[in-house]
């Protein structure tokens, strides 16, 4: 399954790219996520729960950040399993900066999924994925605005 | 005579459906009944790294846990047909295990089996085993497991191919023959994989008894015999005499209930392990992922016309998947149950067609409701009718030209096809103009030119059908690689008061069997209808049986219980007659009773009986009772025949199809209970109807079922269907007693390829010459803007 779109933040592409390598601010950020252990430099075991439709499960598996090119672009290799099946993601994101320091997050990428996920899911996933991405991009609104007022 | 043959009477069994009453294997509790899930793979490919038990084993209620390492099934399930490679190399055919062992082969292959005290618990459980794999390249395609380089099912051999296997003329003669063709119409595409959707999902109750150390199997299975002899003598290594096998009301099979799977051995074997007896019920889910799958060629086919429309030669290629392992009938479906149909209704005097069965990385691929013969039959009416097309011809027409004349196969000899076979009797024509006539094809043709020119696409679709059943004899089908004989057993019973108990080893899962054999044993033996019962599906009860599928039920099974009849006719003549003081040439069986000729001197069935079981005055070496069982193995197949015609509109906006009409013309030979076959003919069409529209199971690149539910799986509904119009011509088989030839798998045959073509019919002005099934809005949407 093809994974992409984008989402325009206002914060410059550097207040992004140390929000994102904060792992404190991704365990909040992303949906779903219930721990998130920093395993190594860049390499996190994360656990998390997800409702997808008609399935819902708990996954838990790697997130490694790759490729990092700091303030431009990184890579995210997502590796999760779960009792409905798996799932293995790859997405590059993009931060494109913008006018009034505000950034255009681009990310592309491809998932494949196993088991029930994919034969329950498959249909509902690109929605799915999309709401999901929505999510995190919001939460991570919400993260800048408590970070303003701070 | 003649009460009942022939009467639309109603169904017995209905009364107990209606009120719930029936009783299915998941209806069955038996006292400390255990129940079981499976943990199933994820993955199409991978290698099993280490299972862990531990956990599940400690969860609540769990009584065990068995791996591939517990020692079950070290034989696997077997496979029933030999299908051997062309240059005599012997059919490949891995080992089918119950458990997976150290690799996955397929989606859905169970590597673990958890047992509980209840379901709950159970698949509760299944979440505690922790299985790690390692995932690696898989092939679901038929052809392109055939490709140099594709991911290999099974490492023992150098590419995928199950075997290989061609039927017809020399092939050199067909493509000499292709070349000097006036016109030469090529059709490549998919008869695409289908699940078959049973309404009861498969379930098994395996039940140890170590008092006299026995088993009973309660299964959901169309031929209980068959699985105790597979169970026993192959896949476990039990004697046959300890082991009953139960089959009583199954809903629905339409070939997915006729093999031996792995669930039924594994639950067998962990009874005795456990002590208890152990259930377990596919879920739908599961269903999709582990019942064997239909269909499944990839086809490449040539058809060469003269100037007059009259086929010249025939030559197709075809790659037919056989799933990761080789289901009970899988081999004989691509090949003796589908290129021996290749002959159609036609004369074509040159026909050829090379099959190549590979192995893929999906779950296995067997029968599934027409078996083989579906697939021939779209086949050849959707390329005969792209024949026409191409060559401006009328669909009808081209039909007529093409037609086998009519033949009874008694003053005239039956049909010698260029595939093998032999037709045993058949009027092609006469169904067609039927079809014709109940369309008024005329007419239709010329609404479908106004509406044409109002942007209304209308279009008739026609397919005129045969297909061969009750496949036999035992002998011939032994030769072609069958591993077991195809006769039937029937024994009728007839109690001291004149009450007759007839067991057949033939089954009903739908079928209504307990209707139509107690019409023709009533009226064959001159009694009431209640006065017989028709028991089936208890390997207990029932002497033998090689179970239902092939539409073979009537002409084969019905036929074994024709011949004790006769038996029991004979036998109790000489009672008559001993009692009558007459002699037994002198003596005739009427309304259920032996009457002296030309006297008023009689004596009743129930009298004879009685007289049978109480021997007192009774002839002299003559053996009491009244109970014989015979075995009848038919002389040759059946070959029910017909048209299907279907009326579409298209939406020239959306490209949705919206079937308007459906004749169905079938001659199934002798009808015994009209009502019986037209509902046959109608459920059959709705399938049929199915695979045109709606149906395909999809695997993805990743070898992932992406079909495997009801939101993406479409299944025909009510609304998808108009009123089937049904109407009959008969010409009666002339081998067997009854005259019948078998209804069950006509509908799904006929029908697909009627849909299609019709579709075609209505874009062909559009320049549309095929569409690749199902015909989704989008595909034929695409069609009318290419």
């Amino acid at each position: 399954m093809k994974i992409n779109g984008n989402y325009t933040l206002n914060v410059t592409p550097a207040v992004f790219w140390e929000m994102v390598m904060d792992p404190n601010v991704l365990e909040k950020v992303t949906p779903g996520i219930k721990e998130l252990k920093e395993e190594g430099p860049d390499k996190y075991e994360a656990i998390s729960q997800v409702r997808v439709g008609p399935v819902k499960g708990n996954f838990n598996g790697n997130l490694v950040i790759k490729d990092k090119v700091p303030h431009e672009s990184c890579t995210l290799e997502i590796d999760q399993k779960s009792k409905m099946g798996n799932v293995i993601a790859e997405i590059v994101m993009k931060m494109v900066p913008l006018e009034d320091d505000k950034t255009d997050i681009q990310y592309t990428g491809e998932a494949k999924m196993s088991g029930t996920l994919a034969s329950m899911g498959q249909r509902i996933m690109s929605g799915v994925v999309s709401t999901l991405s929505k999510q995190f991009f919001k939460s991570m609104e919400e993260e800048i605005e408590k970070r303003d007022k701070n | 005579m003649g009460n009942f043959i022939g009467k639309s009477v109603k169904r017995r069994e209905d009364a107990r459906f209606l009120k719930g009453a029936g009783k299915y294997t998941d209806d069955i509790k038996l006292p400390k009944m255990a129940h079981a899930a499976f943990v199933r793979s994820p993955y199409a490919h991978a290698k099993i790294l280490s299972v862990k038990t531990e956990e599940a084993e400690k969860a609540d209620g769990v009584v065990a846990v068995f791996t591939a390492k517990d020692g079950c099934g070290e034989f696997g399930v077997p496979c029933g047909w030999q299908v051997d490679f062309k240059n005599g190399e012997t059919m490949r055919e891995p080992k089918h295990p119950l458990l997976a062992k150290d690799k996955i082969k397929h989606l859905g292959e169970a590597v673990a089996i958890v047992i509980a005290e209840t379901l709950e618990q159970a698949r509760d459980a299944v979440e505690l085993v922790e299985v790690d794999y390692e995932e690696l390249p898989s092939v679901t395609d038929p052809k392109k497991a055939m490709e140099e380089g594709a991911p290999l099912v099974h490492d023992e051999w150098e590419n995928n191919a199950a075997f290989d296997w061609c039927i017809g003329n020399d092939r050199a003669e067909v493509e000499a023959a292709l070349e000097k063709a006036h016109h030469v119409t090529e059709m490549e595409y998919r008869n695409q994989r289908l699940a078959p959707n049973a309404m009861e999902p498969r379930s098994y109750i395996a039940d140890y008894d170590v008092n006299g150390d026995k088993w009973t199997l309660y299964t959901s299975t169309q031929n209980p015999h068959l699985i105790r002899l597979l169970l026993c003598a192959f896949a476990l290594g039990i004697p046959e005499h300890k082991v009953r096998v139960v089959s009583r009301d199954v809903g629905g099979g339409f070939g997915s209930k006729i093999y031996h799977y792995t669930e039924e051995a594994l639950l067998t074997w962990a009874s005795k392990e456990i002590g208890r007896p152990i259930k377990w019920t596919s879920d739908r889910s599961e269903a999709f992922l582990t019942d064997a799958h239909g269909r499944d060629h990839v086809v490449k086919s040539k058809m060469g016309f003269d100037k007059d429309g009259k086929i010249v030669a025939h030559l197709t290629d075809e790659y037919c998947g056989m799933g990761a392992y080789l289901s009970t009938f899988a081999p004989a479906v691509p090949t003796y149950l589908h290129g021996t149909l290749f002959q159609g209704v036609y004369t074509t005097p040159l026909i050829h067609l090379n099959v190549t069965a590979p192995f893929t990385h999906t779950v296995p691929v067997d029968a599934y409701r027409g078996a083989g013969r579906p697939e021939a039959t779209y086949l050849l009416e959707r390329i005969i009718s792209k024949g026409a097309q191409e060559m401006g011809m009328d669909p009808a027409e081209i039909r007529f030209k093409n037609f086998i004349p009519p033949f009874d196969g008694v003053e005239e000899e039956g049909y010698q096809t260029q595939v093998a076979l032999q037709y045993d009797s058949g009027n092609y024509e006469k169904a067609l103009k039927r079809g014709l006539e109940m369309l008024g094809y005329e007419d239709f043709r010329k609404e479908q030119e106004k509406a044409r020119k109002k942007g209304k696409l209308l279009g008739v679709g026609i397919s005129t059908y045969i297909e061969g059943c009750g496949i036999a004899p035992s002998a011939v089908v032994g030769a072609l690689g069958a591993r077991a004989g195809l006769y039937e057993v029937g024994q009728v019973r007839v109690q001291p008061t004149g009450k007759v108990s007839v067991f057949t080893g033939a089954h009903s899962h739908g079928q209504g069997h307990e209707t139509v054999f107690a019409q023709f044993v009533a009226d064959k033996l001159g009694i009431p209808m209640d006065d017989v019962e028709i028991e089936h599906g208890d390997t207990e009860q029932v002497a033998f049986g090689m179970g239902t599928y092939g539409s073979r039920s009537l002409a084969v099974g019905g036929s074994a219980i024709i011949k004790s009849i006769d038996k029991i006719l004979e036998k109790g003549a000489k009672i008559a007659a001993h009692k009558l003081e007459a002699a037994e040439e002198d003596l005739e069986y009427l309304d259920g009773k032996w009457t002296v000729k030309g006297t008023d001197k009689s004596i009743s069935f129930g009298d004879v009986s009685l007289t049978a079981y109480v021997p007192h005055d009774y002839p002299e070496g003559l053996e009491p009772g009244l109970d014989f069982s015979s075995f009848y193995d038919p002389s040759n197949f059946t070959y029910p025949f017909g048209t299907h015609i279907a009326v579409v509109e298209v939406d020239a906006d959306t490209g949705a199809v919206e079937l308007q009409r459906f004749i169905a013309v079938d001659d199934v030979g002798n009808v015994m209970n009209p009502m019986i076959v037209d509902g046959q003919i109608q459920g059959g069409v709705a399938q049929g109807v199915g695979q045109a529209l709606l149906e395909e199971v999809v695997y993805d690149e990743g070898g992932q079922m992406i079909t495997g539910s009801y939101m993406d799986y479409a299944m025909p509904r009510a609304d998808d269907l108009p009123m089937i119009e049904t109407d009959r011509t008969t010409t009666p088989c002339p081998h067997n007693p009854l005259g019948v030839k078998g209804a069950g798998e006509a509908g799904a045959i006929g029908s697909t390829p009627a849909v299609v073509n019709a579709v075609v019919d209505a874009l062909a002005h559009l320049g549309v010459t095929d569409i690749q099934m199902p015909l989704k809005p989008q595909t034929v949407w695409r069609a009318m803007q290419n």
